[in-house]
């Protein structure tokens, strides 16, 4: 998912109202708090701030957290994921679909069937059709993912193009629910594809046009019943979902869940301090500024929950001075990973590896940094600048501008003048980023980069490692990696179904080790995401979901 | 921005060089008398002098007394301050604050570089584009307004419409947009080449924005000057219109251009402060005073020494330059006939 | 008459088309601006980037790809790059900020400017004067971002006097709308006042001097008379079309720095974001405007001054 986090960067000038009144001053929100012993109680409602809108409300065009937040608990796909945290929150479970898709022993076709007796929120029944349909929809709004489908789904290209008038490759059976995909290539990661929200069913007939402001009924716990793109939405709970029955999936506690979009995040992070609104959006940055007061007042409802995410320094391989293996070897050995996080104002966790905690394939613990974590070496690093004859290379060094990928950049630049090269920054807008570096008239030397996962797969992460994905715009293998050992593992696990990920995680691990020693990239940290909530709601009973953040229907009120 | 056209107003004759003048001191004597008289604005110039002098001893502090570099990153590293070891920048990125030692007299920033340096090495910067922006600005402003104002006609309609497009466009998103564009790319006009993060290129954005500024009451004036009859009597003894430029009409503006030099300089200066403030002016990781500002407004409420440091420095230098100016303005045109364009400062909005 | 005010009509359409070309101009020359790129994502492939720049004609030549901006922008359809909204409409949103900051700090700076520009000016030269021009001094020298920010920190942070940026409709809730506009009025009048009030001040002594005012006094009139009826008046024309082109200014984007510090989410705000965004519709449109709303003011003064003073008129031809 990629996590745009546009919004209130640059402006904030941050300032607090006084805590003079906290703990006390819990808003009116209109429900009646009659406690219940135990667990909490059923019911109420609660208020959400987001620092930043959703790119868009409609489920087959969002793309950013802040839409998948509220479309994953709406819009049920046929697959989905477990709701729980940690890496259980990356396994898949059946969504309306009965049960994981059966997949042919060539890996070119998927089978599923649909659930019988399902019902859009607005009340009409659910046909397999309408998951043609669904896909069709998102490549016709132009989903930022669709590649995702047109690249695999047999058809599917031809329809986008418009030499088709729908897709080939997907066949339904309105009368026994029976879906059938066929692909054009094998792909492992395809159950993860349709379980994207994009892939969450509309209503075959559903306008083929942005619906943010109006968005349509689907199958899943909420419902949405009042959407402002830019201001704000509102999700009730549906009375239907509980009766079909759903395993795995909850119906939720809360009756109404009320978001709205406020534009300063220091104001956003106040107000949840104060106990005004219940939920700071996990996908906003907590203001610096405002860190320790929360730390010390609000201890018990603040925490960093960790998502798979790999920040790194991409190290091209195919020019000076790292395409000399030594000068790659001595910036891993010389980053200081603990300045890392405190540039980070402590939201991230060090590693080294590319594979993000999390992830299926993630060293872990048995295994030792080849280049060391916590104790950066830079004499040593030096001297082995030296051996490799590269010092006093000039270096351009890129970097996004704002916070803290800026202050990042600053403090990389200045470790590479440490180690002995002539190192300058360039900084430039977020927007036009990675466009910039990844376009083969700018062929960057080193810089930021960083990957947030779009599925809980290793081949998704493993993109950027792979030589086929090297092409002259939009080039994501910032690194140009080209080495054979990880293609021809690449070709040998990317084809394995993510239904059994568990049975190649040795694998994996031991590609990414591998990958790690080969220092292509230096991989300093992954990102944590600020859960911070109200006194009024059960903190610990809260979910926070890997992919989808604050799993909104595990909330429940005190 | 926009202020009240010269040719609009109306002007009083300025004294020619072949008009008479009291015996034996000539106009700018005369001025530098006054000057030295206004006490507040000389004391307001030392200031500002200081400044200048302080950040160009940048480089002795940063070796001797902090003993680091303005971009040297700290940020996992201790200092000792009242016998209490403290992190330069806490674990959860927290810098510290000032500490009225050599190192780190005045604190550190996010990245744990020393602000002290920062500050002199970021007043070098802001200066240095203040001066070169403000020489571009002299420069052309005086050429245009001078060869429009003489000349007139076509050439004159052209240049005008051209300080008009200049003048309209919103001068701060002008700066924004070229400084973005020359961010990412240079400027490569010819076999001059400026790479992205060079001074040189605020410099020339803040120099150009402010051309019409001084242009158009420089033309102003000028179209009244050559209705002068020393002009008539220069063309009739013979002289070409570029002699009769340099010659006549030159000196009669040179107060005029001496009087908005320290004016140019204060606005350089806040434009300069602005732009950094948008991204768009001093490039990463070199300091100037809007960069520090900027950075530091983040971090107000846990760490206001970062914007505070700066800011005061800017208001100090800006002030002085301008108390400075308008002395010099008193001294040398105290009936202050040609309307100055103040409201350059606007721009800095 | 008629051939100067035709002329200047003609001048200012020509200045506006070339701003427009200007501003599209600029972004042609950055290089990798390419929006099909940024538009179609980090995971796009080449076909998604070619299909973007089809639709919207991105391989077209330059001046087809003006003409049709142009041509959006004046239909109202056009749409911006990064958010693919209606630029108009989002302008229109963001405008009621603009307009509550310009026409509220507009009426704030011309009153205070004037009131102490006068008092100045009463009292040259002594105690009320030199502390009235320091005050402006210092207001003209202090960038308004670091005045925001400061006034911010110990008017809403230390001491909990105004909220913290942010803007509240009038429509919404006007108590609030007008708790929260108090601050960034204040704050962007500082600098206009101290250059309104040293301007009139120094209007105001130039005028004093003349001989229409000593042969008013010398008729007998009271001192206060010849302050209000005759310098007061005479000095305050320049001051009005200067703020006039002041406020036109301020609502075409000039009011950047103090929207941002406040965050008002207003017209200027919205450009800035657009120019680094390298989006260039919002900001053609945003220019535009601002310049048009300068430039016909601009206009009209100079018809109206030329109305006035015959000098004018003669010796702009």
């Amino acid at each position: 998912m990629r996590v745009r986090m546009r919004g209130a960067t640059a402006i904030a000038v941050a300032l607090l109202l006084a805590a003079a009144g906290c703990g006390g001053g819990g808003s009116d929100n209109g429900s009646t708090s009659s406690s219940s012993s135990g667990g909490g109680q059923e019911g109420g409602s609660i208020s959400v701030l987001m620092g930043t809108a959703p790119d868009y409300l409609d489920p087959q065009l969002g793309y950013t957290t802040q839409s998948a937040e509220p479309d994953w608990i709406t819009y049920t796909p046929l697959v989905t994921y477990r709701h729980a945290g940690g890496t259980a929150g990356g396994e898949l479970i059946p969504g309306l679909a009965e049960a994981l898709p059966e997949v042919s022993r060539d890996g070119l076709t998927y089978r599923l069937r649909l659930r019988r007796g399902l019902t859009f929120s607005d009340g009409r029944p659910v046909k397999a059709s309408d998951f043609a349909y669904t896909i069709m929809r998102a490549i016709r709004v132009n989903w930022g993912g669709k590649s995702f489908f047109t690249s695999y789904i047999d058809g599917a290209a031809a329809y986008d193009s418009g030499r088709a008038d729908s897709i080939s490759g997907i066949q339904t059976d309105d009368a026994t629910g029976d879906i059938t995909i066929r692909l054009t290539q094998p792909y492992g990661a395809f159950p993860n594809v349709i379980a994207f929200p994009s892939a969450g069913l509309v209503p075959r007939g559903t306008a083929m046009r942005n619906l943010s402001n109006d968005p349509p009924p689907g199958v899943g716990p909420y419902m949405y019943t009042q959407a402002s793109a830019n201001r704000g939405f509102t999700l009730q709970r549906n009375p239907r979902f509980a009766r079909f029955g759903i395993p795995d999936i909850p119906t939720g506690h809360l009756d109404t869940i009320r978001v709205t979009i406020v534009s300063n995040t220091q104001s956003e992070a106040q107000r949840v301090l104060n106990n005004e609104a219940d939920v700071f959006d996990a996908g906003d940055t907590l203001p610096p500024s405002l860190l320790p007061q929360i730390e010390s007042q609000a201890r018990d409802r603040f925490s960093r929950e960790p998502i798979p995410s790999t920040y790194y320094f991409f190290l091209n391989v195919t020019k000076p001075p790292f395409n000399n293996a030594k000068a790659r070897q001595a910036v891993n050995m010389a980053i200081d990973r603990e300045a890392m996080v405190r540039l980070a104002s402590g939201f991230l966790e060090p590693t080294c590896w590319f594979l993000p905690e999390g992830i299926v394939g993630h060293p872990g613990n048995d295994a030792t940094c080849p280049y060391g974590l916590d104790r950066p070496d830079l004499a040593g690093a030096k001297r082995l600048v030296q051996e490799s004859g590269t010092a006093g290379a000039a270096i351009t060094v890129w970097g996004e501008e704002r916070s803290p990928r800026r202050e990042y950049v600053d403090y990389y630049t200045d470790l590479l003048n440490k180690l002995g090269y002539k190192a300058q920054e360039r900084i430039i807008a977020d927007e036009v980023y990675f466009p910039t570096i990844g376009n083969a008239k700018t062929d960057p030397q080193t810089g930021f980069a960083d990957w947030i996962q779009d599925f809980p797969n290793p081949s998704d992460f493993y993109l950027l490692m792979d030589a086929r994905a090297i092409q002259p715009t939009n080039n994501q293998n910032f690194s140009k990696v080209n080495d054979p050992h990880i293609q021809a593992e690449l070709k040998r696990l990317n084809p394995v179904p993510a239904t059994k990920l568990d049975s190649v995680g040795d694998q994996w691990s031991a590609l990414d080790q591998y990958t790690a020693r080969r220092a292509y990239v230096a991989v300093y940290g992954t990102e944590t995401m600020p859960k911070f909530f109200s006194d009024r709601l059960d903190f610990d009973a809260a979910v926070f979901h890997p992919t989808y953040l604050n799993d909104w229907t595990s909330l429940q009120l005190k | 921005m926009a202020t009240v056209d010269s040719t609009v107003r109306a002007e009083a004759p300025v004294r020619g060089r072949g008009a008479d003048t009291s015996a034996g001191l000539g106009p700018y004597r005369l001025g530098l008398r006054r000057l030295r008289r206004n006490k507040a604005a000389l004391a307001f110039g030392a200031l500002f002098l200081l400044i200048v002098v302080l950040c160009l001893c940048a480089p002795l502090y940063a070796e001797h007394v902090a003993h680091t570099s303005p971009n040297a990153n700290h940020v996992t590293e201790t200092v000792v301050v009242g016998g209490v070891r403290k992190d330069v920048v806490s674990p959860t990125g927290q810098p510290i604050g000032p500490t009225w030692q050599g190192r780190f007299l005045l604190g550190a920033d996010q990245n744990g570089r020393d602000i002290a340096v920062r500050l002199l090495y970021g007043g070098r910067n802001s200066l240095e584009v203040g001066f070169l922006a403000t020489l571009l600005t002299m420069v052309l402003a005086t050429i245009v307004g001078i060869v429009a104002g003489y000349t007139r006609g076509f050439v004159d309609g052209v240049l005008a419409r051209v300080l008009d497009l200049i003048w309209a466009f919103p001068v701060v998103l002008l700066g924004i947009a070229l400084g973005t564009a020359l961010a990412l790319g240079g400027i490569s006009i010819g076999p001059l080449h400026l790479e992205g993060n060079s001074l040189l290129v605020p410099a020339f954005i803040i120099g150009i924005v402010y051309i019409p500024y001084v242009a158009k009451p420089i033309r102003g004036q000028v179209l009244g000057l050559r209705e002068q009859e020393f002009v008539d009597a220069a063309r009739v003894g013979g002289a070409g219109p570029l002699r009769i430029m340099l010659s006549e009409i030159l000196p009669n503006v040179a107060s005029t251009i001496i009087v908005f030099v320290p004016l140019m300089i204060a606005n350089a200066i806040l434009l300069e402060a602005a732009l950094s403030y948008l991204g768009a002016g001093v490039q990463p990781p070199n300091p100037s005073w809007g960069t520090m500002i900027s950075d530091g407004i983040r971090l107000i409420p846990s760490a206001m020494h970062l914007t505070f440091v700066p800011g005061l420095m800017l208001v100090l230098a800006v002030l002085g330059i301008n108390v400075f100016g308008d002395g010099v303005r008193d001294a040398l045109d105290p009936r202050a006939k040609v309307r100055l364009e103040e409201h350059a400062e606007e721009a800095s909005r | 008459m008629t051939r100067f005010v035709v002329r200047r009509f003609i001048s200012m359409v020509l200045v506006l088309f070339a701003i427009s070309v200007l501003t599209f101009l600029i972004f042609q020359v950055i290089p990798n601006g390419d929006p099909a790129q940024r538009m179609a994502g980090r995971l796009s492939t080449p076909e998604t980037v070619a299909a973007i720049r089809r639709t919207w004609g991105f391989d077209d030549p330059i001046w087809q790809q003006y003409l049709t901006t142009m041509k959006k922008i004046f239909t109202g359809e056009v749409i911006s790059y990064t958010q693919q909204v209606n630029v108009l409409d989002q302008i229109w949103q963001d405008l009621p900020a603009t307009l509550s900051l310009a026409i509220g700090a507009g009426i704030i700076w011309l009153f205070l400017g004037v009131v102490f520009g006068v008092l100045s000016a009463l009292h040259a030269g002594h105690f009320t004067d030199r502390a009235l021009t320091v005050a402006a001094l210092v207001g003209v020298s202090t960038p308004v971002f670091l005045l925001g920010a400061v006034a911010l920190y110990f008017l809403a942070f230390k001491v909990q006097l105004f909220p913290n940026g942010g803007y509240v409709p009038l429509s919404q809730d006007p108590i609030q709308w007008l708790y929260h506009m108090i601050l960034p009025w204040l704050v962007l009048s500082v600098l206009f006042i101290g250059i309104y009030s040293r301007v009139l001040r120094s209007n105001m002594l130039d005028t004093m001097n003349e001989d229409f005012v000593r042969t008013a006094r010398a008729k007998g009139i009271s001192e206060r008379r010849v302050l209000v009826r005759h310098v007061l008046r005479n000095s305050l024309i320049p001051i009005v079309s200067l703020w006039s082109l002041d406020f036109a200014a301020v609502i075409g984007g000039g009011a950047i720095l103090t929207e941002s510090v406040f965050n008002l989410q207003g017209v200027g705000q919205y450009a800035a974001e657009s120019i680094r965004q390298l989006d260039v519709p919002p900001v053609m449109v945003v220019v535009m405007l601002g310049a048009f709303a300068v430039v016909i003011l601009s206009a009209i003064t100079d018809v109206i001054f030329a109305l006035l003073d015959p000098r004018i008129r003669l010796a702009g031809s």
